[in-house]
């Protein structure tokens, strides 16, 4: 059986990159949009290995339900540009330069996580009642003031988009 | 986490390693099997029903009664040519039915036909659900996107709008039961409710909320925009032909409509419970079917009789009605079960239920005619001045 | 119990993260950097969850920090998808670098 996790991981670890690579490099804009939905559905996965259920499922109904298909929706009402439009500051000079220390420090982040030995620990019973038992009592007033950001960030995104005259 | 109870003795003693194959086979095909039966049985009744109503005999073709004829129709939906224009967005196109369909298969795996009798019992089974429903609008916005058509597109930018709106007093009212049960476990909701202490009796406000709610999410008929035929042919699925058109709108479409009425009979009308259950547990996977089919039957009649919505109707319906009452409802039932003891916390949060229930049914059509009205006097003064000089 | 290294999920969790961040420096559609952002949103919450499953404490803080991080992820998408929307109907364009009526 121990070999069963591991195998679990990188094909779910190969979606992830593999999405988070295709939002990247894909020309057309709705290409992108459905390669981050695979990517954070693979992220969900991850979640679930890691022993941490809720979290998945959250992911899946935030990220997969709500986010993809919201920018989806943006997508569809800017217009989709022709594919290769973006082509033309695809590897733009700044960020060219910019991205040379920037893929230096990532790849010497990857290998010294590697180097982390320890393993997971797995408490039984799911994170269900833990995660509620902490957001409800211990973190009760951040998950208040996090709801009157989303209160804010509903107004104000129904303010920007509003036209005057209706 | 090993998954609980999988290397298990089976009935008749049977060899554990011989259950978890064979378990895991009954399982599949039951789930097939429902999919394909229930569309099939599903499509059939509904054709029944709407010619009865209409007075009209329905199909009498093929079979006795017509018994057959949606076969017939599987298997002219599967024998046909798989037709696509040269504009639409090949990968996507082809695979939007896929993306639709998967979720809905993969939620039959949490739902409790009677004890024993369901895939994995998990402790955040209604979660998994949720979440499940809310990945199946990505698929009906890509085919609205990728068949490269002005009408799919309209019908799929409809469909997000809609399916994302109704998703808040769906699972505002799902969260109502979930504080009575004290579980997201669908078989804890479940055996939660012993006898006739059903939640429909205390928590009608929450199911009638529900009820709209998945009508809305399934696509069914007072909220059929995605695909209303009088306005935009087909919606979504006007690109679609043959058996991915089938994918679409028979498996998908009927699936749905049976896993929330599933969830509707676990959460409300007592699961598997029934007469005789305790004796012979496999009883109760007859009572939840019926339970189930009694709800199908609900969706059938209301496409029978309602009207469709206008799309700012809708969104107006919505916003400004369920959303409130289903935030009532939850504030109330969650003070309400906190404030007063264990036996009289139940009956008051059931009359202040059946008291929504009430105002929803006396308020809505009297807010509705004043509108109408104050409309009417606005044209109708609007009209008189515009009239006036020329007279 | 689970036989998968803590420091694989980092890994993971830190390529995604700069995938995500040369995304948004290459990419010059707004929406195409909104789902960058995203993504790199998504790498500090798995990297929050794997420690805090390594940590093991009675209440799991990284979880809960995740939980705060969708509300974040879900208003900031809201937001930006209605400034992108009202900058395009200003000036039809979605490409970051076009949208420069102020540059004078």
């Amino acid at each position: 059986m121990d070999f069963i996790a591991p195998l679990i991981f990188v094909i779910l670890a190969a979606i992830v990159v593999a999405g988070g690579l295709a939002v990247v490099l894909l020309p057309r804009i709705t290409g992108s949009a459905l390669s981050m939905g695979l990517s954070f559905l693979g992220m969900a996965g991850l979640f679930a290995l890691l022993g941490a259920e809720t979290i998945a499922f959250f992911q899946v109904l935030i990220y997969v339900g709500a986010i993809t298909v919201l920018i989806l929706y943006g997508v569809m009402l800017t217009g989709v540009a022709p594919a290769g439009a973006d082509r033309r500051l695809f590897f733009q000079k700044q960020a060219g330069w910019a991205l040379v220390p920037l893929k230096f420090v990532g790849v010497v982040a990857t290998v010294f996580a590697l180097s982390f030995q320890s393993n997971v620990v797995q408490q039984p019973g799911g994170d269900l009642e833990p995660l509620a038992n902490a957001v409800f009592r211990d973190y009760a007033f951040p998950f208040e003031v996090a709801s009157v950001l989303l209160l804010a960030a509903m107004i104000g995104a129904i303010a920007l988009v509003k036209r005057g005259d209706d | 986490m090993s998954p609980p109870g999988v290397l298990v003795p089976g009935p008749f003693g049977i060899d554990p390693l011989v259950w978890v194959v064979l378990r895991l086979l009954i399982a599949v095909l039951l789930v097939v099997g429902l999919i394909f039966n229930g569309a099939l049985l599903q499509i059939l009744m509904e054709r029944k029903l709407q010619a009865w109503a209409q007075d009209r005999v329905g199909p009498y073709h093929v079979g006795p009664w017509g018994l057959l004829q949606t076969f017939a129709d599987a298997l002219k939906l599967i024998g046909k040519e798989d037709v696509r224009s040269r504009f639409t967005d090949a990968a996507f196109f082809l695979t939007a039915p896929a993306i639709t369909f998967t979720p809905m298969v993969a939620a039959w795996v949490v739902i409790p036909f009677a004890p024993g009798v369901q895939g994995i019992d998990i402790n955040i089974g209604l979660l998994y659900l949720s979440s499940l429903g809310a990945m199946g609008v990505l698929g009906i916005v890509i085919a609205g996107w990728a068949s490269n058509n002005k009408y799919s597109l309209i019908g799929g930018l409809r469909s997000a709008g809609q399916l994302i709106s109704y998703e808040v007093p769906q699972i505002l009212s799902l969260v109502t039961v979930v504080l009575l049960a004290g579980s997201l476990q669908l078989t804890k909701i479940a055996t939660a409710q012993p006898g006739l202490q059903l939640n429909l009796f205390i928590l009608p406000a929450a199911f009638l909320t529900y009820f709209i709610a998945a009508l809305a999410e399934t696509n069914r008929t007072p909220f059929d925009l995605p695909e209303a035929e009088s306005e935009l042919v087909a919606g979504y699925l006007t690109e679609y032909s043959g058996m991915r058109w089938g994918t679409f709108l028979a498996l998908t479409e009927y699936g749905n409509v049976t896993i929330v009425s599933s969830i509707m009979t676990t959460l409300w009308l007592g699961g598997w419970n029934g007469p005789l259950v305790d004796q012979a547990p496999i009883l109760g996977v007859l009572w939840f079917t019926l339970k189930v089919y009694v709800i199908i039957v609900a969706f059938m009649w209301i496409r029978l009789t309602l009207p469709r919505f206008r799309i700012d109707q809708l969104m107006n319906f919505c916003w400004k009605v369920l959303i409130p009452l289903t935030l009532t409802n939850l504030f109330v039932t969650a003070t309400l079960k906190v404030a007063l003891p264990a036996p009289w916390d139940l009956i008051a949060i059931g009359i202040l239920n059946w008291g929504l229930v009430a105002a929803f049914i006396v308020l809505i059509p009297r807010l509705q005619r004043r509108r109408l009205e104050r409309l009417r006097e606005r044209l109708r003064t609007e009209r008189e001045r515009t009239l006036a000089p020329t007279a | 119990m689970l036989s998968v290294p803590l420091g694989w999920f980092i890994a993971v969790s830190s390529a995604l993260f700069f995938i995500g961040a040369a995304g948004v420096l290459v990419r010059r559609n707004a929406v195409v950097i909104l789902m960058c952002v995203e993504l790199m949103l998504n790498a500090a919450n798995l990297a929050l969850v794997a420690f805090s499953r390594r940590l093991s404490d009675a209440t799991p803080r990284g979880s809960v920090f995740v939980i705060f991080t969708f509300v974040i992820a879900a208003a900031e998408v809201a937001v930006g998808l209605a400034i992108v929307l009202a900058a395009y109907r200003n000036q039809p364009t979605v490409e970051v670098d076009e949208i420069h009526e102020l540059k004078g």
